[in-house]
This record gives structure tokens, sequence and C-alpha cells, in this order.
């Protein structure tokens, strides 16, 4: 079953279309890998998920409920980490929490698990604003994981990590559906950790879905098609570069 | 709750010294202006606070919707400086509850202010003058009406701040509009609606239905004005 679902998603800003007519199919329980290259669409696609943008064309759903009709009940479902950590400078990583906490109606141990679940239990007294990028990171992954939510969307978590912070970041998020039975739909453009990490990906170029299936399938896609198949990196770099390639004959025609 | 949220987001961005201090400074203009001119005349006016008034509510209620304009530019400041604001969005959270708790939490502290300020000119009343029987009726009024009048300079400070990201643009524009109120001509009464002119004017019977009437006008034109910004705002996204 699918917990999140796209009909022809699209968004254009004036010429420039961000996402073109996607149909995404994100089962429930699983790790969904978004890749693409930078200005791909992938935030795009994860903010028109939020609300935070509007589609100018397509559908979605998310747990059957359709969006806009649903917006609040979808927004119940979902915890989101984009593009940032969004947080209170002025406050500190508890207070933060707390604020989300309390607009979330959550009991109050909430804040503390999240802390707990992104180690920052140590710092939670200390200003977000000075905090490191990577405890920034973490409190923004905190504030997508408090109260537990069946959906996680997750814009390039491991960003400003060290290597350490996106072991545990990763060994989290592959744990999270069994943990929880949470769903985690997850973009990055490290393609080591979207092979560690995803059960499915979904290859977006241009705003374009050029693959989705699991990395098996992607294997047999690109032998098919020629493209070499040693690791996720040479498979998608060929995917992309095939893609160009015809994206610019077709600007020539 | 969205109250007391507001009230934890205010720590530690100098609200609330700047609440206290401008509170304080213009408790302290009445005060200062008796010591400093000796007593106000008061003759000529109906009661020692209508006197007092006289003297120095147009100082007193610029110090308020500085600090109002102020006030506002901050509270938005910190929701967009670290993307806060964003993270709101993605809540199941109405979008405009950020606007009217942050509306709620201005009129509150407003009110506290006032409530600062009508102290000061009560401890003047007394003890400079002999005020008559009515005198606490007198002041209730007149603080439920200056209440009432600066609502619409609240909400519109915030409206400027919600549409500007940059704290500076939104000050600018705030204290611009202040200058302009205090340019305005006050005995004309299309000019004094302007809401932050709306503020300087005191209780005065043959006026007061009217500039009541206009400021419950403005609120809710005013408010009217933020539901459409945010359909706007979530169409154009």
């Amino acid at each position: 079953m699918n917990i999140i679902e796209t009909q022809n998603l699209s968004k254009s800003y004036a010429e420039f279309h961000a996402v073109s007519g996607i149909s995404l199919h994100i089962p429930k329980g699983s790790v969904y890998g978004f890749l693409g290259p930078n200005g791909a669409g992938k935030s795009t696609t994860m903010k028109l998920f939020l609300g935070l943008t509007q589609p100018t064309g397509g559908t979605f759903t998310v747990d059957g409920m359709q969006y806009p009709e649903n917006r609040i009940p979808i927004l119940k479902q979902i915890g989101s980490f984009i593009e940032s950590p969004a947080f209170y400078g002025n406050l500190s990583g508890e207070e933060n929490l707390d604020i989300i906490r309390k607009l979330l109606g959550l009991p109050k141990s909430a804040a503390a698990e999240a802390l707990e679940l992104v180690g920052l239990t140590s710092v939670r007294k200390r200003l977000a604003k000075k905090y490191s990028l990577g405890m920034k990171q973490r409190l923004g992954l905190a504030e997508a994981l408090i109260g537990k939510p069946p959906i996680l969307i997750l814009d390039e978590p491991t960003n400003g990590l060290d290597p350490v912070g996106i072991h545990e970041i990763r060994e989290l998020i592959r744990s999270l559906p069994q943990k929880w039975g949470c769903t985690v739909f997850v973009s990055s453009h490290l393609l080591t950790e979207i092979e560690r990490m995803a059960d499915i990906v979904g290859i977006l170029n241009h705003g374009h879905l050029l693959f989705e299936g699991t990395l098996e399938q992607l294997k047999s896609t690109a032998i098919k098609k020629g493209y070499p198949t040693d690791n996720l990196e040479d498979t998608f770099l060929a995917l992309v570069d095939a893609d160009n390639r015809q994206s610019e004959r077709g600007c020539m025609q | 709750m969205t109250f007391l949220l507001e009230c934890k987001k205010a720590k530690r961005i100098g609200f609330y010294p700047a609440l206290i201090g401008s509170s304080i400074l213009a408790a302290a203009i009445p005060i200062l202006n008796i010591i400093i001119r000796g007593e106000i005349d008061v003759t000529a006016s109906k009661s020692p606070l209508q006197g007092l008034l006289g003297a120095n509510w147009q100082l007193m209620t610029m110090l308020n919707i500085l600090f109002i304009a102020a006030s506002a530019s901050l509270l938005y400041h910190t929701e967009y400086a670290d993307n806060a604001m964003q993270k709101l969005y993605t809540l199941p959270i109405h979008e405009g509850s950020v606007f009217y708790g942050k509306t709620l939490f201005i009129s509150v502290m407003s009110l506290l202010t006032l409530t600062v300020e009508f102290s000061a000119l009560a401890f003047c009343s007394y003890y400079w003058y002999t005020p008559e029987n009515s005198f606490i009726l007198e002041l209730c009024q007149n603080f439920g009406y200056s209440l009432l009048l600066l609502l619409p300079c609240v909400v519109l400070a915030l409206l400027i701040s919600e549409f500007c990201q940059s704290m500076w643009m939104s000050l600018g524009i705030c204290v611009v509009c202040v200058f302009i109120a205090t340019m305005l001509p006050t005995d004309q009464f299309l000019l004094s609606l302007f809401p932050f002119a709306l503020p300087f004017q005191m209780l005065d019977t043959a006026q007061t239905v009217p500039y009541l009437c206009a400021a419950c006008t403005e609120l809710l034109i005013l408010i009217v004005t933020e539901k459409i910004a945010v359909k706007i705002r979530r169409s154009i996204s």
C-alpha cells in the first residue's frame, strides 16, 4: 500500500518547470530515497507535500487524503526537515522543541525523547544560535522526529554532519520503519547514503522522474540500457547524462 | 496557549527590557513635567486628568507607538531569522495563528504599558491636585479608550512586519508611519483616522463614538486584510 502517491504532479515558475508531471509511489513502512542533481526539483517536491508551495498541475494523496482539502490532517501525519534547520536562535534546543511539542499537543516527555534520539540531551540547555552546524542539523531532525510521526520527509538530513554523525543518523533513519512503522521519504545528493538507507529510489532530473523502483530494479534497467552498474554513482550519472542529452536534442529541434 | 508561546519566543531578544524601559519612560513624563515646570495649570480643563493628558499624552503616545513598531519588527525577526516561520507552516496549525498570537501578545503588553502610564497619571492627580469622586471612573474610561485606539496600530505594525522579512525594512516603514502620524493635524477627523495617528486622540465626549467606531472598523479591515494575505501568499508560493 502506498502512503504517498502523486499523479502528474507539476510545479512551474513562469517559464521554468521545477517539477514536471511526476507520479511517485511511496510504499508504507519503507525508506524511499529521492535522488537528483542540484536543482532537479527534489526540495520543491517535498515542499509540495508540506503545502509550502502550491502545485501548478496534478494531484497527490497522503495516507489516502487529498491535498489541499485535507491540509491540516495531512500535516498531522508528517514530520519534516526541509533544506536547512529551522529554529529560534534566542531559545535553547529544549525550548525550541517545547514550542513544537506544545503546538502539536504532545506530552512533555516527547521533547526529551526527540533530543535523546538525535544525541542532543547533553546540550539541550544551550542556545540554538550557539550550536555547531552539526548540532543545528540534529536539532532540525529532532523537530521532525518529535511525536513519532507516521511519515518523515527529510531533505538532505546528513548535510553538515561529521562521518560519525552521518553514520548515526543513517542508522537512525534505517531503523525507523521497524521501530515506529513509519515511512521515510529522504532526499540526498550523497548516492552512497541513499544506497545504504533506501529500500526504493526515485531519480529526478530537470523535474522529470527518470526512474522509480528498488535498487535491484535500477540495476536491471541499467543493464538493459547498457549503462554501467558497478555502483549507484555510475548508474545515476549515466541516467542523468542520457536525460540531459535527450533534453538538449529536444531543445535544438 | 498561543499567548504563552509568544511570551516564550520573546525571551532574550530585548523585548522585555524594551517593554519595561518604555513603560517607565512614558510613565515618568507627567511626573517629570510637573517637577520641572512646576504644577501644570488644570483650571482650564474639566479635571486634573484631562489637564495632565493634554500636557503629556502626545509624547507618551509617541513612545507607545514606537514601542509597538519596534516590538512587531523584533517579534517577526525572530520568526524569519533562522527559518522558524517555514517550520511553523509545516505544522498542523492555521497559518494565521502566528499573526493572531502576536496580536494578542502585543495587545496585552500594551495594556501593561498603559496600566503603568495611567498609574503615573493617577499618582500625579492625587499628589499634586485634588481629584473629584468620579476620578477613578474617568481614569478607567480614558484607559479603555486609549487601549482600543491603540489596537489598529498594533495590527497594522504586525501586518507590515509580517510582509517584510527584513527587520530593518519593517522597522523603517513603521517609523515613517509614526512620523507621518505626528505630522497629521489631530483636529482633522479623516486624517486622524490613520492607525498610527489614532492613539494620539484623547477621550472627548463630542468625538468619542466616531473614533471608537473608526477603531473597530479599522480593526475589522486589517484582520480581513490578514486573512486575504494568507490566501494570496499560499496561492503564489
